[in-house]
């Protein structure tokens, strides 16, 4: 019998454990094989959902590269037509490719080494144990840089792909990617670790936390307002394009001598025989840097891991209560019936204390803003049959647009709100409380702002696209009910696919129930949207050609409408009797 | 005040609870106790409405919990296993929100959380998020949110797992209170001393059947064992080869 072992006189002390264990912890990759083994079990040890997912997944990927190599491949091949500029938009392209990369890296390391250096779950394990410092920074280093770098990875394949197709780069360039991608990776990771132990050693881990996920937020929305203002649809106008290119030359950032983004461009650029410079001299500035950063940042995790660790346990602070903001806070709770204000309340409060929930409206704000500037760019009007033709085409368009950035948001703020009540669902199930209740809560909660968001949108939008009354008034009608529908939806799926153990939003809105309910919502917005185009495009030709609309026609509007109408009601009726129904029977296990 | 009536639950083909019968009458403190995985916390969590009984039915006061949910819930208080609570919330907002989740009128509520969080020492700590509680402090705000509402029946899940022993004294001294005030109390434990310091009865659950149930003396002769709950409890539960092991060790 094994308990044998333990209670025999002449057995070991400890028998399972190995006189010498330090050659085992001696690999820094006994730490991580936790992380291996999980993700192993993960694909192995699956349900039939998981399996789905398995198939979904890498299926969405290759979609994905498929989508984005066409369209760098078009991009570039469209350079390469153009004499004398062409070389330099492209050189341009990738300085600023590996410069947006360094960036997201960068401000990607440092929000994963905050988690893996000093919040994550198994430092309780590991640091009480025989591990060597220098172990375990190699350990958590890899796995920031891993968990950081991975995804950079996957959206960078395809640019790079397209490149050597275009300017036939050859086996030297691929082996060139790789081998300039190992130095360009670990350089922002290095330096991302360096500034989260400076950090954390300075405040204490959470505090630090919300600052730096409010910070690269704002950053990411900063630079996605940037993108679009380099107004990059002026490259299929001759005439604006020398401006254009003063532009983007203008700009020296993304060609600095001092960043890591040149150098790695540098040594890809003169293989696809776009500039004649050196390659070696550029990858070995990149190699040294990072080989130098990586020595200083374990050489600084000596120092500064001990105090910023020691930091991260007293997150012990007070916090006075707002008055103004509680009164607020009840304010906006008369808005809805009274069982219902306790729930309310208790979301808001939740909502804004998180910080990776509610930066991500200001996300949303540059998004709104980029919108709206998209439709008052856009060369429409005039009063010809064509220009009609693409005021309806466009209409139409951003109504399915609209419809579309609702549901995007709906799947972040929506969709996980059952999710989001986590480990605490007990506390609602136990209670005397119907979860009907609850599920309108939440609707209500959701509903209200994305509607005013939705007809926002796509009320200034059509004011800038000249459209008529009919088309404005079709528009926020239609939206209007589109949002009930998707915001109901977005519960049902929610409810189909809880994840009790997510820590954030983010997580559950990337899961397989985020990407189904995506998927939901494009095709019903779609359905709903080509139901209604047609015979209103038919009806507003009519009108403009100043011809009665036949009987047919009126018929054939009518019909549509009724089904787009019904479709969504059914959408809705059946979301909402599903979920509850589901909600109610849910059980916690 | 609660009765299981033949009370089953199965996940797939595991029979987790089987056909389990009780009545803990009012003002009786009841232990249910068991080695892990005996069933405890599913026939808790059938108790609090958490799960669905396969078949059989469970009656809260006089209330069957499957036709009439909410009236049944409302007579009780659920302290559980694991003090999962808004992180984001204050201690004073959290038991605010569970006040009106029993819609208590807000007068009232807001004297009970202030006389809770002063009875149970949260008071400096009102006004911070429970984030930055200790796992202590989490389980006194999850008992303190648990009586808010004043319940006739209290349902605990291993109460006492965190607690500080100032804590845990205080916790066995405003059970026996409860007790004096008629209130019930079903309560799952691995303490076998809290078992025999605070429980009128005490139930035994191995493999999701009731092997044993009644007062100490009772399960004295049920067992015919006449030495403490502990020996009581390994004589009926622990396998013969953990017996030997038990043994040796004691050696």
């Amino acid at each position: 019998m094994r308990t044998r072992l333990y209670l025999h006189p002449s057995a070991p002390h400890h028998p399972i454990i190995p006189k010498d264990w330090s050659w085992v912890i001696g690999y820094g990759g006994l730490l991580l094989l936790p992380r291996f083994l999980a993700l192993r079990n993960g694909l192995y040890r699956t349900g039939p959902s998981s399996r789905l997912r398995a198939l979904v997944l890498p299926l969405l990927i290759v979609l994905f590269w498929c989508g984005a190599f066409w369209f760098f491949h078009r991009v570039l091949q469209y350079f390469s037509t153009i004499p004398d500029l062409g070389p330099v938009l492209s050189q341009k392209l990738l300085h600023f490719v590996f410069l947006a990369f360094f960036a997201i890296l960068l401000f990607s390391n440092v929000i994963t080494s905050l988690s893996t250096f000093f919040l994550s779950r198994d430092l309780l394990l590991l640091l009480p144990a025989p591990v060597p410092p220098r172990r375990l920074f190699a350990a958590k280093f890899t796995e920031t840089l891993v968990d950081s770098s991975w995804m950079v990875l996957l959206f960078s394949a395809p640019a790079f792909a397209a490149y050597g197709v275009v300017h036939g780069g050859g086996p030297l360039y691929y082996l060139l990617v790789l081998l300039t991608l190992v130095p360009f990776l670990l350089i922002p990771a290095a330096l991302g670790v360096m500034l989260t132990l400076l950090l954390a050693a300075a405040l204490p881990a959470q505090r630090g936390k919300d600052m730096l996920i409010v910070f690269s937020t704002l950053s990411l929305s900063l630079l996605y307002l940037l993108l679009r203002l380099l107004q990059p649809e002026k490259l299929v106008n001759p005439a604006a394009f020398a401006d254009f290119l003063a532009f983007l030359s203008a700009m020296q950032a993304p060609s600095s001598p001092f960043l890591p983004s040149t150098w790695a461009a540098e040594v890809l650029l003169p293989v696809l025989g776009l500039t004649h410079g050196e390659v070696l001299f550029p990858y070995l500035l990149l190699l040294s840097t990072a080989l130098f950063l990586l020595v200083s940042a374990s050489s600084a995790s000596t120092i500064l891991y001990p105090i910023g660790w020691s930091k991260a346990q007293e997150g012990h602070r007070r916090r006075g209560l707002r008055h103004w903001w509680e009164a607020t806070v009840q304010g906006i709770t008369l808005l809805f019936p009274s069982h219902l204000r306790v729930i309310v309340a208790k979301d808001i409060k939740t909502f804004f204390r998180d910080a990776g929930q509610w930066s991500q409206l200001l996300m949303l704000l540059a998004l709104v803003v980029v919108y709206v500037y998209n439709f008052s760019v856009l060369p429409v009007g005039g009063g010809t049959v064509g220009s009609f033709y693409l005021q309806t085409v466009v209409a139409f368009f951003n109504l399915a647009l609209a419809a579309f950035v609702i549901a995007a948001i709906a799947v972040r703020f929506i969709f996980p709100a059952l999710s989001l009540e986590g480990k605490t669902f007990w506390l609602l199930k136990s209670a005397p409380l119907p979860l009907r209740r609850w599920w309108w809560s939440k609707f209500w909660v959701g509903l209200v702002p994305l509607l005013f968001l939705g007809e926002l949108l796509v009320c200034v939008t059509n004011y800038f696209l000249h459209v008529s009354a009919f088309m404005m008034v079709l528009s926020a009608v239609t939206l209007c009910v589109l949002t009930c529908s998707i915001v109901a939806l977005g519960m049902a799926v929610g409810v189909a696919y809880p994840n009790f153990t997510a820590e954030h939003s983010a997580k559950v809105a990337a899961s397989f129930g985020g990407v189904l309910y995506m998927v939901l919502c494009i095709s019903f917005i779609g359905a709903v949207v080509v139901l209604e185009a047609w015979p209103v495009y038919m009806f507003l030709l009519s009108q403009l050609k100043q011809v009665p609309p036949s009987p047919a026609l009126w018929g054939g509007m009518f019909a549509s409408f009724a089904l787009a109408c019904a479709l969504a009601i059914g959408v809705f009726w059946v979301s909402v009797r599903w979920s509850i129904d589901r909600l109610e029977r849910m059980e916690i296990a | 005040m609660i009765t299981l009536d033949h009370v089953t639950k199965r996940f797939g083909t595991f029979t987790a609870v089987d056909d389990l019968c009780l009545h803990v009458g009012a003002g009786e403190i009841f232990g249910f106790l068991g080695p892990n995985g005996a069933g405890k916390t599913t026939t808790i969590r059938m108790m609090m409405g958490l799960l669905t009984p396969t078949s059989g039915r469970v009656v809260l006061g006089h209330h069957d919990l499957c036709s009439e949910p909410l009236a049944a819930k409302a007579l009780c208080g659920f302290v559980p296993d694991r003090p999962f609570v808004y992180e984001k919330l204050t201690g004073r907002e959290f038991l605010h929100f569970v006040g009106g989740l029993y819609r208590l009128p807000q007068a009232l509520c807001r004297a009970r959380t202030e006389e809770s969080l002063e009875l149970f020492h949260l008071s400096p700590w009102g006004d911070e998020l429970v984030e930055h509680y200790s796992h202590g402090m989490k389980q006194r705000l999850v008992v303190a949110a648990a009586l808010l509402h004043d319940p006739q029946i209290l349902v605990v899940d291993e109460p006492m797992v965190g607690m500080d022993p100032i804590g845990a004294r205080m916790f066995k001294a405003l059970l026996r209170s409860l007790t004096l005030r008629g209130k019930t109390i079903f309560m799952s434990t691995h303490s076998l001393e809290v078992a025999e310091e605070l429980c009128d009865r005490i139930g035994i659950i191995l493999g999701g059947k009731l092997i044993a149930s009644g007062t100490l003396d009772q399960l004295q002769r049920q067992s015919g064992e006449e030495g403490r709950l502990e020996d009581i409890f390994l004589k009926l539960t622990a396998a013969p080869d953990m017996l030997e092991v038990i043994a040796a060790l004691r050696a």
